[in-house]
């Protein structure tokens, strides 16, 4: 989340520079490759994804407006969001469902895993199954509140909740990372 | 106010206004919210700041080669565009001078029909001007070859004494006109004027400007019993004729 990058990013994507995208690939390539992937569940589908939303962000560099959201938000959403239409025009050609499987919450990423995401998958695991499965079900499964509510059983008021939640909790997992990172930095 | 701002977080406007996936009306109302409450605004960046940390838990190795695909298709695009731009503005080139020749001959369109216009007037005056003039010629001859035309000779007195005229009068064809042959010379701001009585009213036949032409009849209006006269009046004539400046009268 450096800032100063981001300015650049932002400066370099306004002038049309193509190095915009070769920074934008190093710094935020692997998130939204990994957020392609949560929603599609395909290599290939990710990748064709991550390619399509590249572009989508290319062309739109102009449309973007800094005072808005945070040019991650902003990376996200055009990634999100062309997943799950990729999502949806692929189960709908398969005429299969979209589900969420519950069990994929506890081996998250499992062929994924690198040891340079071992660290943030310790996060991942610190957040409470509860919150995790309605945020990953808003978030890349592109349900809303009420499909949400519907699809895993719960009232829609306890998914609003444990969306608020949930979202408050990923700060203080983020808080604590970072906290305990200063706090090695310091004695070491 | 306070409590706008709670119902307002309490709602789950703002959650999805994070995820883009607020309705327009609802992202004008997130919109106005961020700008005008500093706690909205906060909150706002912190859902932001948490979507960020958790969707960095699901980052995976991008496999190899694909920035190279992404980087390629980018620049692709990138040209694609430029390329556009160069056409567009080739079109707008071509537009703009296909405008200005348009303007320029329907310029010269319009002045050439106006010319051609004034050409036309131009030919109808002359026509008209020639068969006045052939017209004239002949009731000249008519009156000159006429045997029923008399002729009257016309002395001037005090001033225009040198002046000398010939008149000739047709009644069969009533017609009559005047040779004016020789006129003496006047101060610079004098001059002759022709009038004729005609039916007892005073009709101003014009001044008489150009004596070179000595051998040219005037045509005089035609009246039984009808007087002409010639005066002398001030240099661009007069409305009526001066009595006492009466140097040439003519009874026909």
């Amino acid at each position: 989340m450096s800032t100063l990058i981001e300015r650049h990013i932002v400066s370099l994507l306004a002038e049309k520079d193509d190095k915009a995208i070769s920074l934008l690939y190093e710094h935020y390539g692997d998130t939204l490759y990994g957020v392609a992937y949560k929603v599609v569940r395909d290599e290939d589908l990710a990748q064709d994804i991550l390619q399509e939303s590249f572009i989508k962000i290319w062309k739109k560099a102009d449309t973007y407006d800094p005072s808005k959201a945070k040019l991650f938000t902003w990376l996200f959403r055009i990634t999100r969001n062309t997943a799950i239409d990729k999502l949806r025009s692929v189960s709908n050609k398969s005429d299969k469902e979209v589900q969420i499987d519950v069990s994929d919450v506890y081996n998250l990423g499992v062929s994924g895993i690198r040891p340079e995401f071992m660290d943030v998958q310790e996060n991942l695991d610190k957040i409470e199954p509860k919150y995790k499965i309605v945020l990953e079900a808003l978030f890349f499964e592109g349900m809303t509140q009420q499909e949400a509510s519907e699809e895993l059983d719960i009232p829609l008021g306890t998914v609003k909740s444990r969306l608020k939640i949930g979202l408050r909790e990923l700060g203080k997992i983020y808080g604590t990372s970072i906290t305990q990172l200063l706090l090695i930095i310091l004695l070491s | 106010m306070k409590e706008k701002v709670q119902q307002f977080l309490d709602s789950d406007i703002l959650e999805k206004y994070l995820l883009g996936d607020t309705s327009k009306e609802e992202s004008l109302k997130a919109e106005r919210y961020i700008t005008m409450y500093p706690e909205v605004r906060e909150t706002y960046d912190q859902l932001q700041d948490n979507l960020e940390a958790f969707a960095k838990m699901y980052a995976r190795k991008t496999p190899e080669g694909l920035k190279e695909i992404i980087l390629h298709s980018a620049r692709k695009e990138k040209v694609a565009t430029k390329r556009f731009y160069r056409y567009a503005v080739a079109a707008s080139i071509a537009l703009m001078v296909f405008a200005g020749s348009s303007y320029f001959l329907w310029n010269q369109n319009k002045s050439l029909q106006q010319e051609n216009t004034m050409v036309t007037n131009q030919m109808n005056n002359l026509q008209q001007n020639m068969q006045n003039q052939l017209e004239d010629m002949r009731n000249q001859f008519i009156v000159l070859n006429n045997p029923a035309t008399r002729k009257y000779a016309v002395n001037g007195k005090r001033e225009g004494k040198e002046l000398k005229a010939i008149a000739y009068v047709n009644p069969v064809k009533k017609l009559s006109y005047i040779n004016v042959s020789n006129v003496p010379d006047l101060p610079e701001n004098k001059c002759f004027q022709m009038w004729a009585e005609v039916n007892g009213e005073l009709v101003n036949l014009g001044v008489i400007k150009n004596f070179d032409e000595k051998d040219k009849l005037l045509a005089l209006p035609y009246a039984e019993n009808a007087i002409g006269y010639i005066t002398i009046e001030s240099e661009g004539g007069n409305t009526s004729p001066t009595v006492k400046n009466i140097v040439a009268n003519i009874s026909y």
